[in-house]
């Protein structure tokens, strides 16, 4: 089978199904491809996402798919000591809802298709050959071979990201950038508080740090995150530690597995080229502090929708005609990532004693005063490197 | 390499390794053993330990 369209998007994660939404707005062919059979699942995602960042992109709340409401984050260093922020005194990344992403990525892709995308399911994207004035990319769709000729390509395809290299973009990602995840979601789990999502810090998960973001009463998604530079052991020996020595988790059930990679070493060389852009995880739009994707893998689709569907106006595919897209993510996305990754370099380069150290003088803090400035003083006062490493950033 | 059968195709080792040798399917993954140069990338990310060389 051969088709022809001007936009293909490869991914219907949240990425995907934005640019293909926001491309389709504006009347041009779009043709959103996903290779697993039911968009959504499995999730592999804590499901933590700030809920200002869904309405700025005109994404209205719908109880279907919010788990739960968080309204703060605890952070817990390696000797149980919990340092407790409100998000009424400090803005917290990915923080606001905990999603239920096999029905959100579904009702993403549906308003793609309500904007007149078409979509096709377990339809996977093999290769990708340049021709005269497009591309054409070969996919799998069920059992049949089927060619389909775009003018551009979105790459939206994930951590596993291999479109935009097929395009001979620089687009890879380093195993040192590469956060190994694993993550249970479980019931019976002893929350101390379960509206605040969790975050625990040191060696527990070497590189990275374990969560339990909350579910529901008595539900949550428990994981972590490795970079193989720090660990010693696979991710899921230090998950299944953690659940042992956690108190609210010791004598929780999974009920779900998850794992999957999470690129936090920031942008990628190359995310756009002629006749291709690439978004979300693909690209790298992920804070290299939190590994949080979610909104930026929404908000990158929308730029890619929009710059491509000029394009297809202009008829000009050309990686000059598309680079407005690199700005627009750069001004709204990109520039922020320094900060949040030399902030990750000092936060890995803390021994167990140090954070606890940190979180023993945050504790005496009142949580009224609590400001990133506020902060940032008592780090300093406690880890005289903190100056060094993040003084002239916040 | 050995895939062992408890791979969740989660995709994690495609995505780091640097010469695409790994192609992610819903329910199974492909190793190209031409393209592969043998670095062990892919068996150090994956996080629950199902590759081998
Ligand atoms: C364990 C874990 C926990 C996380 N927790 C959070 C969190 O709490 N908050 C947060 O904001 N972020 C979190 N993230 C990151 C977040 O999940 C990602 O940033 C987000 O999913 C990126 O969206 P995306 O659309 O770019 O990619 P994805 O959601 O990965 O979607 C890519 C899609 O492309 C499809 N695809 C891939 N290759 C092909 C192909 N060849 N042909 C067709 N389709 C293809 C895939 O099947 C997939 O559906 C977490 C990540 C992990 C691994
Ligand atoms: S990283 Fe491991 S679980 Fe994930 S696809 Fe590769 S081998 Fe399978
Ligand atoms: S060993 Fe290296 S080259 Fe071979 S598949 Fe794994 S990551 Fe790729």
């Amino acid at each position: 089978m051969d088709i022809n369209t001007d936009i293909l998007v490869v991914g219907a994660g949240p990425a995907g199904s934005l640019a293909a939404r926001e491309a389709a707005r504006r009347g041009v062919d779009v043709l959103l491809i996903e290779l697993k059979s039911e968009i959504g699942s499995p999730k592999r995602c804590a499901e933590g996402v700030s809920k200002s960042g869904l309405l700025e992109l005109g994404i209205q709340p719908d109880p279907r798919w919010i788990a739960r409401k968080s309204n703060g984050v605890r952070l817990v260093s390696p000797d149980q000591t919990s340092v407790w922020l409100s998000e009424d005194t400090i803005e917290l990344p990915e923080s606001g809802y905990v999603l239920e992403r096999k029905v959100f990525d579904k009702h993403m892709a549906m308003d793609a298709a309500r904007a007149g995308a078409k979509i096709m399911v377990r339809t996977q994207a093999t290769s990708l050959e340049r021709v005269d004035n497009g591309v054409i990319v070969t996919a799998i769709h069920m059992d049949e071979e089927i060619k389909i000729h775009a003018k551009i390509v979105i790459a939206a395809d994930g951590p596993s990201s291999r479109v935009g290299r097929w395009a001979g973009l620089d687009s890879n990602t380093k195993t040192e950038n590469m956060e190994s995840c694993i993550q249970y979601e479980m019931a019976g789990v002893n929350m101390v508080n379960n509206n605040v999502i969790q975050l625990y810090f040191g060696s527990c998960a070497p590189g990275g740090y374990a969560w339990i973001f909350p579910k529901g009463e008595d539900i949550a998604n428990v994981g972590l995150g490795v970079l193989k530079t720090h660990a010693d052991r696979p991710a899921y020996e230090y998950l299944n530690e953690f659940i042992e020595n956690c108190p609210e988790t010791k004598d929780a059930q999974a009920v779900e597995v998850n794992v999957g990679g999470d690129p936090v070493g920031g942008l990628v060389k190359e995310r756009c080229g002629d006749n291709i852009l690439v978004v979300g995880d693909a690209a790298g739009f992920v804070n290299p502090l939190t590994g949080g994707g979610i909104n930026t893998a929404l908000e990158s689709g929308v730029y890619a929708g929009i710059v491509a569907a000029q394009a297809i106006d202009d008829g000009d595919y050309s990686k000059k005609n598309l680079e407005e897209y690199v700005k627009l993510t750069d001004e709204h996305i990109g520039e922020s990532y320094d900060k949040y990754k030399k902030a990750k370099e000092y936060l890995l380069s803390l021994s167990d004693d140090e954070l606890n150290k940190i979180a023993h003088e945050f504790v005496k803090v009142d949580i009224d005063e609590i400001s990133p400035k506020t902060l940032i003083k008592v780090l300093i006062k406690v880890s005289p490197k903190a100056l060094l490493k993040l003084g002239k950033l916040f | 390499m050995i895939i062992k059968d408890y791979c969740l195709y989660c995709g994690a080792c495609a995505g780091v390794c640097q010469v695409d040798a790994i192609e992610v399917k819903e329910v199974k993954i492909v190793i190209d053993e031409e393209k592969c140069v043998n670095c062990g990338i892919c068996v150090k990310i994956c996080p629950v330990n199902a590759l081998e060389m």
